[in-house]
C-alpha cells in the first residue's frame, strides 16, 4: 500500500471525525434552546466561556453548556449492574457509535481539500446507498446489546422495542429511496447527486415528494426520534435500553444518535433534495459544502420542531402506522413513479404537467383512504360507575 | 374533508407562534428565576431556595390558567369541614385508572354547604405518586367537589408519606379556585347556579302543580263527600 | 501485500467468530459471535471487490437473519446456558471424519491448481450488471423466489393470527 493512499484515505475520512462530533456537541445546545423557548422557557444560559470566573459574566447563550456537559460525562463514575453481562455492557455503546460514524463516509460530502485525492471515497462504491442502508441496521443490535447486557427488565423492554421498531420502519425507508435509485439507475451516492443538479431535485417530482415525505418519517422512526422514541419512552420504561449506563458510556450512546441523525438526514439530502447542488455552487464550489451541511442542519431543525410538537405513538399505533400506512403507500409510489416515468419520456409539454398533477392526485388519494381505512374507532370514554 | 396530516401541521403552527413569541413577549416566559447566582451561598436543603411568602400562588398563577397538576378539593366557605362539596360517594374512587384515591364514608351526616345534612369523607387519601392527571375524577364528579389544582412544587423528603395527600391538604376554597383558573371556576360557578335555578323552578312547578292536584283532589272528594255521606260513616 | 494482510486477518476473524459461535454456551453470546463471522465474511467479498454481495451479505445476514435469532432466543428459556453440562455427543468420531471429507473435496480445486473456467473472467461485478442478469435471463428464478417468500409472509401472519373464536353476542356491551 502506498504512503499516498494511506495519506489520502486520512485526509478524507479525519475531517468526518472532527466536523460531526463538534456539530454534535452544537446541536444538543440548539436542541435544547429550541425545545425551551417552544416550551415557553429560556433555555440553557448560564455556562458560558470556561475559565473565566463562573462564566456569568460571558455566559454567550449558554454556548459553554455542551463543553460543560461533556465535561461532566467524563469524570461522572461508571457504574456497571451487579448481574450485567459486563463485556457486552461495554461493547454496546462502542458498537452503537461505530455504524453511525461508518455511514457519513458514504454520503457524497465533498471537502474544498478532497478534490485531489485518489478515488478513496466510499460514496463512489457502486453500491454506496445500499451499504448505507446495510451499515444503518447494525445500530439494533448495539440498542438490543445494550439492552439485554445491563439486566434490566426496562433495558430489555427498550431493546426489543427498538428492534420491533427498526425493522418495521426500515422496510418504507427503503423502498421509498428505491423510487430514486430506480429514477437515477444508480446505487452510487454521488451519481444521484449529480443526477439532481440545475434545481432538478427529486422533491420537486410528485413520487419524489411522496418518498421524501415517507423517507423523513421512517428515518425519524429508525433513529428514534420523538415521535417514535419508544425504545427510549422515560415515562413508561424510564430510558429504555440506556437506563442503566452512565457518565461516558451513555455519553457515547447519546453521540451515536445524534450522529445517526446527521447521517440519516445527510442521506435525504442526497436522495431528494439535491446532494449540494444550490446557487452559487457553479461559481464557487466549496458552497457545494456549506449547502450541504445547511440542509442537514435544515432537516435537524424540523426533527427539533417536531420534537418539541407532537406526542409519543403508542406501540400499536407505531406498528399499525408502518404496515398498514407506509408500506402501502411506499409501493404504489414505485409503481406510480415507473408509469409516469415512462409516460413522461414520450410526452411533452402540457401533457407532462398533467401527469405530474394526476400522479400528485393519485398519491394523495390513495393516502387519504389508508387514512381513512385506518381509523381507529375511537368513542368518548365510558364511565362505569358515574350516571 | 381535512387535510391529511393538517392536525401536525396545526400543531406545529402553535409550537412556531411560541418559539417566535417567546422571544418579544416576556410575560409568555413561565419558569421564573430563583434569583440564585453563582455568588451566593447554595442552597444546602430543598426547598431552601430564597421564597417569598405566598410565591407558590404566584408562581402557578403564572403557569397559564390551562394547566393541572394533581386534584384537589373544592369547599365553598370559610370553614372547610363545613362547607366541603364532597358527600363521600366514591365514585371517583372507582371510577380512577391507577386507583390512587382512597375514601371513608363518615358514619353519621353532617350539613355541608347545600344546607341538607349529608355524609362527608372522613378520610379522602390521593397518592400523587400514582395519580397520573388524567382529570377522571374531576368528569365524573356530580357534586363538582374535585377540581384539578395546579400547584407543582411537591417535592418532598418522605416519599411515602410525603407524597400521599391528606384531606386536608387537598381542601382548598373556591376563591382559590377562581384564582387558579378563572375561566374555568367561572363557568362551573354559571352551571352549578343554572342547574340550581332549574332544579328550584322544577321543584317549585312541582310543588305547584303537587299543590293544584291536591287542591283538585280535595274539590273532587268534597264533591264526592256531597254525593255520598254514606260511605264515610261507613268508614269510621 | 495489503490485500494479503487484510485476508488473513478478516480470515482468522471469521474463523475464530464461527468457533466462538459454536462453542459458547450462552445464546446470546453466539448469535453476536456469528455476527461477527458474518461481518468478517462481508469483508472478505469486498476484498473480491463483489461490493454489492458484500452489502447484502450485512443487510441480509447481520440485519435480518441475526435479528431472527435473537427474536427466537428470547422466546426460548434459559438463555444464557449452562456451563456445568457438556453436551456429550456419540458419533463425535464420525463426525470429525465428515467433517474433514468436505473440507478436502471444497479445496480440490484449489490444491489440483486447475486454471480458471473462461467464464469467470467475464463476470462484471458491477450493480447494474447483477440487476441486469436478475431481470433478464433469471427473471423466472427471481419471481418463484418471490412468490415462495410471499406465501411464507402470508402463511405466517395466518398461523400468527391463530383461530378466531366468534364473540359471544352479549359481549359487545
Amino acid at each position: 500500500m502506498s504512503l499516498d493512499l494511506i495519506r489520502d484515505i486520512l485526509i478524507a475520512t479525519v475531517p468526518l471525525l472532527v466536523i460531526f462530533p463538534t456539530l454534535f456537541a452544537f446541536t444538543t445546545w440548539l436542541e435544547r434552546k429550541a425545545l425551551a423557548r417552544i416550551q415557553n422557557r429560556v433555555g440553557p444560559n448560564k455556562v458560558g466561556v470556561p475559565l473565566t470566573r463562573y462564566g456569568g459574566r460571558f455566559s454567550l447563550f449558554g454556548l459553554g453548556q455542551p463543553l460543560a456537559d461533556g465535561i461532566k460525562m467524563l469524570f461522572k463514575e461508571n457504574i456497571v449492574p451487579r448481574d450485567a453481562d459486563r463485556l457486552f455492557h461495554l461493547l454496546a455503546p462502542i458498537l452503537a457509535l461505530i455504524p453511525a460514524m461508518l455511514v457519513l463516509c458514504f454520503l457524497p460530502l465533498e471537502f474544498p481539500w478532497t478534490e485531489s485525492l485518489l478515488p478513496v471515497q466510499a460514496f463512489l462504491l457502486d453500491g454506496a446507498v445500499i451499504f448505507f442502508f446495510a451499515i444503518t441496521g447494525l445500530n439494533t443490535l448495539a440498542i438490543f446489546m445494550a439492552g439485554w447486557a445491563s439486566r434490566n427488565k426496562y433495558s430489555l423492554l427498550g431493546g426489543m422495542r427498538a428492534i420491533a421498531q427498526m425493522i418495521s420502519y426500515e422496510i418504507p425507508l427503503v423502498l421509498s429511496a428505491v423510487v430514486v435509485v430506480m429514477m437515477v439507475g444508480s446505487l452510487n451516492a454521488a451519481e444521484i447527486a449529480n443526477a439532481q443538479a440545475d434545481w432538478n431535485w427529486f422533491v420537486f417530482t410528485p413520487w419524489g415528494l411522496a418518498a421524501f415525505v415517507i423517507f423523513f418519517i421512517a428515518s425519524l422512526a429508525e433513529i428514534n426520534r420523538s415521535p417514535f422514541d419508544l425504545p427510549e419512552a422515560e415515562s413508561e420504561i424510564i430510558a429504555g435500553y440506556f437506563t442503566e449506563y452512565s457518565g461516558f458510556k451513555f455519553a457515547l450512546f447519546f453521540l451515536g444518535e445524534y450522529i445517526a441523525m446527521f447521517a440519516i438526514s445527510g442521506l435525504a439530502v442526497t436522495l431528494f433534495l439535491g446532494g449540494g447542488a444550490g446557487p452559487g455552487v457553479a461559481a464557487l464550489p466549496w458552497l457545494s459544502t456549506v449547502w450541504f451541511i445547511a440542509k442537514i442542519f435544515a432537516l435537524i431543525a424540523v426533527m427539533i420542531w417536531l420534537r418539541g410538537t407532537l406526542p409519543r405513538l403508542r406501540v400499536d399505533q407505531l406498528m399499525g402506522f408502518a404496515w398498514k400506512f407506509l408500506l402501502p403507500l411506499s409501493i404504489l409510489n414505485i409503481i406510480v413513479a415507473g408509469f409516469a416515468w415512462h409516460a413522461q419520456q414520450q410526452a411533452s409539454g402540457i401533457l407532462k404537467a398533467i401527469i405530474w398533477v394526476a400522479c400528485l392526485l393519485i398519491l394523495y388519494a390513495t393516502a387519504k383512504g389508508l387514512d381513512q381505512l385506518n381509523r381507529p374507532n375511537v368513542r368518548p370514554r365510558e364511565y362505569k360507575y358515574a350516571e | 374533508m381535512s387535510l391529511l396530516g393538517g392536525g401536525i401541521f396545526k400543531g406545529m403552527a402553535v409550537t412556531l407562534r411560541n418559539f417566535v413569541g417567546s422571544y418579544f413577549y416576556k410575560d409568555r416566559l413561565t419558569t421564573n428565576d430563583y434569583s440564585w447566582r453563582p455568588s451566593d451561598k447554595l442552597p444546602q436543603r430543598a426547598g431552601e431556595y430564597p421564597k417569598e411568602e405566598g410565591e407558590q400562588l404566584r408562581d402557578t398563577t403564572t403557569v397559564t390558567n390551562y394547566s393541572r397538576n394533581f386534584p384537589m378539593l373544592l369547599h365553598d366557605g370559610s370553614e372547610p369541614m363545613d362547607t366541603i362539596r364532597c358527600v363521600a360517594c366514591q365514585i371517583c374512587e372507582r371510577e380512577c385508572p391507577p386507583q390512587c384515591i382512597y375514601i371513608e364514608k363518615s358514619t353519621e351526616k353532617k350539613e355541608n354547604a347545600g344546607g341538607k345534612p349529608q355524609f362527608f369523607p372522613a378520610t379522602f387519601d390521593i397518592d400523587v405518586s400514582v395519580c397520573m392527571s388524567c382529570q377522571i375524577c374531576v368528569e365524573v364528579c356530580p357534586f363538582d367537589a374535585i377540581v384539578m389544582n395546579s400547584q407543582f412544587e411537591l417535592s418532598t423528603p418522605d416519599r411515602f408519606g410525603g407524597l400521599l395527600l391528606r384531606r386536608d391538604d387537598l381542601l382548598k376554597s373556591n376563591g382559590y379556585y377562581h384564582k387558579i383558573h378563572p375561566e374555568e371556576a367561572t363557568a362551573r360557578d354559571k352551571r352549578i347556579a343554572e342547574e340550581k335555578a332549574a332544579k328550584e323552578a322544577k321543584k317549585k312547578a312541582a310543588a305547584e302543580a303537587a299543590k293544584k292536584m291536591a287542591e283538585e283532589k280535595a274539590k273532587a272528594e268534597a264533591e264526592a263527600n256531597e254525593g255520598t255521606p254514606d260511605m264515610e260513616e261507613n268508614t269510621e | 501485500m495489503s490485500e494479503q494482510i487484510a485476508f488473513w486477518m478478516l480470515s482468522a476473524i471469521a474463523v475464530l467468530g464461527a468457533l466462538v459461535a459454536v462453542r459458547k454456551r450462552n445464546l446470546i453470546h453466539g448469535v453476536f459471535a456469528l455476527m461477527i463471522f458474518f461481518a468478517a465474511l462481508s469483508g472478505l467479498f469486498l476484498l473480491l471487490l463483489a461490493e454489492f454481495i458484500a452489502a447484502v451479505q450485512i443487510l441480509v445476514y447481520i440485519g435480518a437473519v441475526g435479528i431472527l435469532l435473537l427474536f427466537a432466543i428470547m422466546l426460548t428459556e434459559r438463555v444464557t446456558g449452562d456451563d456445568g453440562r457438556r453436551m456429550t455427543s456419540r458419533g463425535w468420531f464420525w463426525g470429525l471424519v465428515v467433517a474433514a471429507a468436505v473440507f478436502v473435496i471444497l479445496l480440490l480445486p484449489a490444491i489440483q491448481e486447475l486454471p480458471p473456467p473462461e467464464a469467470a473472467q467475464a463476470i462484471d461485478p458491477s450493480v447494474k450488471e447483477l440487476g441486469h442478469k436478475l431481470m433478464n435471463p433469471y427473471v423466472v428464478t427471481l419471481e418463484v423466489l418471490a412468490l415462495l417468500l410471499t406465501a411464507a409472509l402470508i402463511g405466517a401472519v395466518t398461523a400468527a393470527q391463530g383461530v378466531r373464536i366468534p364473540k359471544e353476542e352479549d359481549s359487545s356491551e
